[in-house]
């Protein structure tokens, strides 16, 4: 597990003061069927290696992160907060 | 029917009767601090905190983007609110009996601290006025340096009880005493 994660807002903090709440994934469509709000909510790759997960600050600023990781070698790449990655997502894909 | 409704401070089972003559690494538990949680509106944070550092007798305390806390010691919760009500762009709560105000202070505070707090809180790193949400004691706090060797502590009113107790037991090879504050 990386133990330390650099909190955009915070600085670089311990775990253990943070909440990790699983994969990063795009929320589907709202009018997506059935099948695909199956797979977002219940299935999981499990890959092993890097992947992107979300990180809540709980016992700081209290903000949802996105860290890149790998839970193989526990390198931390990088660590955002999920609104501004949000937004910048959603400004792409409005750009498209 | 009346109600008699008087103010009972939480950790008052902690300390009266047990409060001893302060020494040099000593603990004060502020009897009725004003605490307001505010925070601003999208996009308002820079005026927000700007109009937040002109209310009268009170320090700010940051807690993360956008969200602060405003502390007073000396003002009354009505008075404080008085003046946070007229800052546009903000939300605030009172939270003067929810939490509860510490300060520690002494020539060993860091390394009473460092026991219970993993921040790096040497002066060049967390400066005097610095301040900063983080875990003591597993208790998730608001931390603040106000002086060299003074660090005031902010925490969940529910929690100060283990809080208390844990503090005072890192403190104990330093010969920690606490009391309620004077002023």
């Amino acid at each position: 597990m990386a133990s330390l994660i650099t909190c955009p807002h915070c600085g670089t903090r311990p775990k253990e003061e943070f909440s990790i709440r699983g994969a990063a994934l795009r929320r589907p469509d709202p009018a997506a069927s059935d099948e695909v709000w199956q797979a977002y909510v219940y299935v999981r790759d499990n890959p092993k290696g890097r992947y992107q997960e979300y990180w809540h600050h709980a016992a700081g600023c209290r903000r949802w992160l996105v860290v890149e990781r790998d839970n193989f070698s526990h390198e931390v790449f990088g660590v955002v907060d999920a609104g501004g990655a949000a937004e910048t997502k959603s400004q792409a894909r409005a750009g498209e | 029917m009346s109600l008699a409704l008087f103010h009972r401070h939480v950790l008052e089972d902690h300390l009266s009767g047990f409060e001893a003559n302060a020494n040099p690494n000593h603990l004060s538990v502020v009897r009725r601090p004003a605490i307001f949680s505010v925070l601003a509106h999208r996009g308002q944070g820079a005026a927000v905190r700007t109009a937040l550092s002109s209310v009268a007798d009170t320090h700010i305390r940051d807690c993360g983007p956008e969200e602060w806390l405003l502390v007073s010691r000396t003002s009354g919760a009505a008075a404080v609110e008085t003046g946070v009500a007229e800052i546009a762009g903000a939300s605030h709560v009172d939270q003067s009996d929810g939490r509860v105000l510490i300060e520690i202070h002494g020539p060993s505070v860091r390394r009473i601290l460092a026991r219970c707090v993993a921040l790096d809180l040497h002066s060049d790193v967390f400066v005097i006025g610095a301040s900063t949400n983080a875990l003591c004691c597993h208790v998730a706090v608001n931390l603040a340096r106000t002086g060299d060797d003074r660090f005031e502590i902010v925490a969940p009113r529910s929690f100060a009880g283990s809080l208390f107790e844990e503090l005072m037991e890192m403190g104990r090879e330093f010969a920690l005493t606490a009391s309620f504050s004077r002023d």
